[in-house]
């Protein structure tokens, strides 16, 4: 994750809209609403780099948006800070789907951190068990272990 | 039978039910140098608190159960006590939102000892010396603060990068980096849109857009202070307003409508607490606000406790 915040930038790739920078007071989600193809929005979160409380604010309101006009959501390679709010604030996950996300994870072997995406979809059923998928460190090759509670970390896939 | 002179001079009221934790919470709150007076339960500290006149009453969280809670807090408040509620354990972490729904809890710390000794003893030691301001309090001596002044509402979003990115080339983790990236952007705003107040207790600059470009005058500077102590980051945002009030903020700790619907007034404090591990408020009212943010830079997340203490100060007059 960059640690610059950075200005919003919403360019398509494809059938998917991808987001980077800061979901802040200038971001506008509700305005995605517009772009959705087929009642359907895909978004890749995974150059978003920071999100705040007016951030939250429209996330909400994009989220309502598109139960009312029924546009399915699909969320990729949603960020930790993200996942963060999605777990703090419920209405922040509307009838979206998660299909891939980042979670955090350290090695015990030699302390690398890392941010490391998870495909929701095909682990589904560890998911559903509170159990992460395995990862190796890219530094000493050991195993890494997941860096938060999965019981908190995972409770946005509850919904 | 103790001396009612005894009586009138400074203490601190333990409530907890455990002898050996009343012993080792007395040792550390004994270093104050103040009497330390001890109840079993809140109907034996209700009755104390008809002699005493405690500076801090601490009450462990099982008392949450018990059907004195509310008659405790309202007799030390009568008695002019500050309360400080300990929540230790998975358990007695049940009992938040209970704690933060009775909005008398101004002192609320959660992490187990060790860091609950030094909880206590700074959060008894800014009431005993009436000195609440500055974040060195809660830092190792010798941590050098960084000092910014925000003098443009437009600085907020560079100051908020420049931090971040400091942390990192510290050493500490993104996730680390990206807490403090939402705390310093929420205090700051706070302090910018928020704080101005005029004669009319009019909040001139509250629905101002965020984006806009204000040019702050020495009346509306705010200050940024940071610093790192290899313990904690922490973060300091001062406001020459002093208008934040100690019920807005318990109120906006419980959050309930947040956690819900994402609204309610007070939504960033809410989500400032809950980015942080420690969030403290000093209040001088109509002088100045000073919040601080703690983040508990020395276990992984997974070791952390999944809950924040906060504590509301206000400067008596």
């Amino acid at each position: 994750m960059s640690e610059t915040r950075g200005r919003i930038s919403i360019e398509p790739e494809g059938d998917v809209l991808v987001i980077k920078g800061a979901i802040d007071e200038s971001a506008e989600l509700t305005a995605l609403l517009e772009r959705a193809q087929g009642r359907r929005l895909v978004l890749d979160l995974g150059g978003v780099t920071f999100i705040n409380s007016l951030g939250v604010r429209d996330w909400i309101r994009m989220q309502a948006g598109a139960q009312r006009a029924g546009i399915a959501v699909e969320l990729r390679r949603v960020v930790e800070p993200l996942i963060h709010q999605l777990n703090m604030i419920i209405a922040t996950r509307g009838a979206a789907r998660v299909t891939s996300f980042f979670a955090p994870y350290a090695c015990d072997g030699c302390g690398r951190e890392d941010s490391l995406l998870i495909d929701a979809v095909t682990h589904a059923q560890g998911l559903a068990q509170l159990e992460p998928p395995v990862m190796t460190c890219a530094e000493c090759g050991a195993q890494m272990a997941f860096n938060d509670f999965p019981e908190r970390y995972f409770s946005f896939l509850s919904v | 039978m103790i001396p009612s002179r005894r009586l009138r001079a400074p203490s601190i009221l333990i409530v907890h039910p455990d002898h050996k934790t009343q012993r080792t919470v007395q040792r550390v709150l004994g270093a104050t140098g103040y009497r330390i007076d001890v109840a079993d339960d809140l109907a034996q500290g209700v009755r104390l608190l008809t002699h005493l006149e405690p500076v801090l009453v601490v009450v462990d969280g099982s008392a949450m159960t018990s059907a004195n809670v509310k008659q405790f807090f309202t007799a030390a408040k009568t008695r002019g006590a500050e309360s400080c509620m300990t929540l230790v354990g998975a358990a007695q972490l049940e009992q938040m939102p209970r704690v933060l729904g009775l909005g008398a809890v101004t002192n609320l710390l959660v992490h187990p000892m060790p860091v609950l000794g030094e909880e206590l003893t700074i959060t008894a030691q800014k009431l005993i010396r009436s000195d609440l301001f500055g974040a060195e309090k809660y830092l190792l001596w010798g941590t050098k603060l960084n000092a910014t002044t925000l003098t443009r509402a437009s600085q907020r979003s560079q100051l908020v990068s420049e931090l971040a990115e400091q942390v990192r080339g510290r050493g500490q983790s993104a996730r680390v980096a990206s807490m403090a990236m939402l705390v310093t952007d929420e205090l700051l705003s706070n302090a910018v849109h928020n704080a101005p107040i005029d004669a009319a207790g009019k909040r001139y600059r509250a629905e101002l857009g965020r984006n806009g470009e204000l040019e702050l005058d020495a009346r509306h500077q705010v200050a940024l202070r940071w610093g790192c102590d290899g313990r904690y980051l922490a973060i300091e945002v001062t406001d020459p307003f002093g208008s934040l009030d100690r019920d807005t903020i318990l109120r906006a700790l419980v959050q309930n409508d947040v956690k819900h619907s994402g609204s309610g007034a007070g939504m960033g404090i809410a989500l400032t607490y809950r980015s942080c591990d420690h969030l403290v408020f000093n209040l001088a009212p109509g002088k100045r606000t000073e919040v601080i943010a703690l983040i508990d830079v020395r276990f992984p997340h997974s070791e952390r406790v999944p809950a924040s203490s906060y504590n509301v100060f206000v400067e008596r007059s």
